[in-house]
């Protein structure tokens, strides 16, 4: 019985060491928390507690998984300073390099100039060939042949690609100084070269308008009212000339605004053709 | 039962009371340094700390609590959304009516200074009828006079108030408030009047303009009619006696509006800062 008695006295006596005393920061358990806040997309934090371990554990997917946080969190330059430091040795290199030319490119937005290296995988070479020739789009002297251009790419990005290639070779820009010229001459038709039919028809019929009234007004000498509809009628028309040139400026801000806001949302939805991470699986 | 199996129960109820007792330190010194940090207002490393007890406590003995302290350190750090979801979770853990309650009024108050209006009260409205809740009719109230106050309606924020008690506090100050604020209504009625709704408003010198313009326009289409010049008057009075007319009138609710909105920004500068126990 006695026995008995210390066998039993025993069992919550071996418990209470493992749960009297929970180390929340022992090295595996801070990184099996950042893990965990990595996977909740709570990157700061998972960044901060990687920080805490990556002297102690010297993990190369630490450090790449940092570089990651970074870039999804925005702050490429902090990205591509822990590329610095990462080992050419390390398994992640090929994988930090390809993420550092994105980090580069959504930083300075131009052409990548670097070259490939020899640790690319199939995968990543054709992440490499892609990244690198879509910045041809943000660099100013871009003279490439349509088929070079897009033969990197699958067939289903090929239209998207094709179409900021068009619009890169030849913008369907308006120049506002015709517009400007054309409206000084019969009022509204800058207006009409640049899409706006309504403003443009609208700027016609009310210069025409004011300028009748007051050819009508000065030929009755009534010019009280002759001058107030001249002041009107100028008004309208430099208004006109001047409205038509700020139109054909916005309609060209307007596709710019567009192809570099599509370019960004293709590149998003492509995650800039680099392969994808799962380390929460 | 023998004496010496009343003495092994007895020890070893004792014994797993200790050990559940000491397994527990951890995490409760875990708890009181993340309430620490919340209490300092260092809520980015508070929600770390919340995160990281959440974590590893299996036991989820500190579930509610945690969700609920975390969601309170997103919403003092403005991080509304992150604060609704852990919220919803808290009030999901929550294992008895007052627990349950304090979370959705934790949510309407996030709803009340997101000025999610609708959703606030569709809430409110769904605690009131809620049979669990009906001590705190004063409370929902208190909560909804707020939700009117974030929304404007201090006509309807005062009758909240009076509900709980008829000289409240806030009754008196939302009253106040209602009776200080300009009709927009009445100042573009007043407008029909050139000029008329600006001087409503206080703004003199505006309202001094728009009648000399809507004088001298009003002369000069007067005077083509007369002269038989129908055309002419026609196009005076529409382009530019009516422009001026109409422009009249939105500047003067446009105004009223404006005023309006320093008023209440003013209000709620006030509110901010007074001593009032419960505040969203």
């Amino acid at each position: 019985m006695r026995y008995i008695l210390t066998f039993y006295l025993l069992i919550p006596l071996s418990s209470l060491p493992q749960t009297t005393s929970f180390d929340f920061h022992l090295p595996e358990n801070i990184k099996k928390f950042a893990d965990h806040l990595f996977c909740e997309g709570d990157y700061l934090r998972a960044i901060e507690q990687y920080d805490l371990i990556k002297q102690i554990l010297d993990n190369d997917t630490i450090e790449f998984k940092v570089m990651l946080g970074y870039s999804s969190l925005g702050f490429h330059q902090e990205s591509n300073e822990i590329f610095k430091v990462v080992n050419d040795k390390s398994n992640f290199y090929a994988d930090a390099y390809l993420l550092s030319l994105k980090n580069q490119l959504l930083i300075a937005s131009k052409l990548i100039n670097d070259s490939s290296i020899a640790l690319f995988n199939s995968i990543q070479m054709k992440s490499f060939s892609k990244l690198t020739t879509i910045s041809m789009l943000y660099d100013d002297e871009f003279n490439i042949p349509k088929e070079k251009f897009i033969s990197p790419f699958d067939e289903e990005e090929r239209n998207s690609v094709s179409s900021f290639y068009d619009y890169k070779v030849e913008p369907q820009y308006k120049s506002p100084t015709l517009a400007g010229i054309m409206s000084a001459i019969i009022p509204g038709s800058g207006k009409m070269y640049v899409g706006e039919w309504g403003d443009g028809i609208t700027a016609l019929l009310a210069t025409s308008l004011f300028a009748f009234l007051a050819y009508d007004n000065f030929s009755a000498d009534h010019t009280t009212r002759a001058w107030i509809f001249t002041g009107l009628g100028a008004f309208f028309y430099a208004g006109n000339i001047y409205g038509s040139v700020a139109s054909a400026q916005i309609f060209n801000a307007r596709i710019d605004f567009a192809f570099s806001n599509g370019l960004e949302l293709f590149l998003q939805q492509q995650n800039y053709f680099l392969p994808e991470y799962d380390f929460c699986k | 039962m023998t004496s010496v199996n009343k003495i092994f129960f007895i020890v070893i109820f004792v014994w797993l009371s200790l050990a559940r007792l000491f397994a527990q330190d951890s995490f409760a010194d875990q708890f009181n340094l993340a309430k620490k940090l919340y209490d300092e207002q260092n809520y980015f490393d508070a929600i770390t700390e919340f995160k990281r007890l959440l974590f590893f406590d299996d036991s989820e003995i500190y579930n509610y609590d945690t969700n609920r302290m975390i969601g309170l350190s997103y919403k003092n750090g403005g991080k509304f959304s992150d604060a609704l979801r852990y919220f919803t979770i808290a009030e999901i853990q929550s294992s008895t009516p007052e627990e349950n309650y304090n979370c959705r009024i934790e949510i309407i108050k996030i709803n009340i200074l997101r000025r999610t209006t609708h959703r606030a009260l569709t809430m409110l409205d769904s605690l009131a009828a809620d049979a669990k809740c009906s001590n705190k009719l004063d409370d929902i109230n208190y909560w909804r006079g707020w939700t009117y106050i974030f929304s404007d309606d201090w006509e309807m924020a005062s009758s909240s108030f009076s509900e709980i008690q008829p000289n409240h506090q806030l009754a008196l100050l939302c009253d106040s408030m209602a009776n200080d604020l300009y009709s927009a209504q009445l100042a573009k009625f007043l407008s029909i009047v050139p000029g008329a709704g600006q001087f409503y408003t206080g703004e003199y010198v505006s309202g001094l303009i728009s009648i000399g313009w809507n004088v001298l326009w009003g002369y000069l289409t007067i005077n083509a009619f007369m002269e038989d010049r129908v055309f002419d008057g026609l196009m005076v009075g529409t382009l530019l006696w009516w422009r001026f007319y109409s422009g009249n009138i939105q500047n003067a609710e446009e105004f009223a509006l404006e005023k309006n909105l320093e008023k209440t920004n003013a209000a709620l500068r006030y509110l901010q800062y007074i001593s009032i126990e419960k505040k969203p």
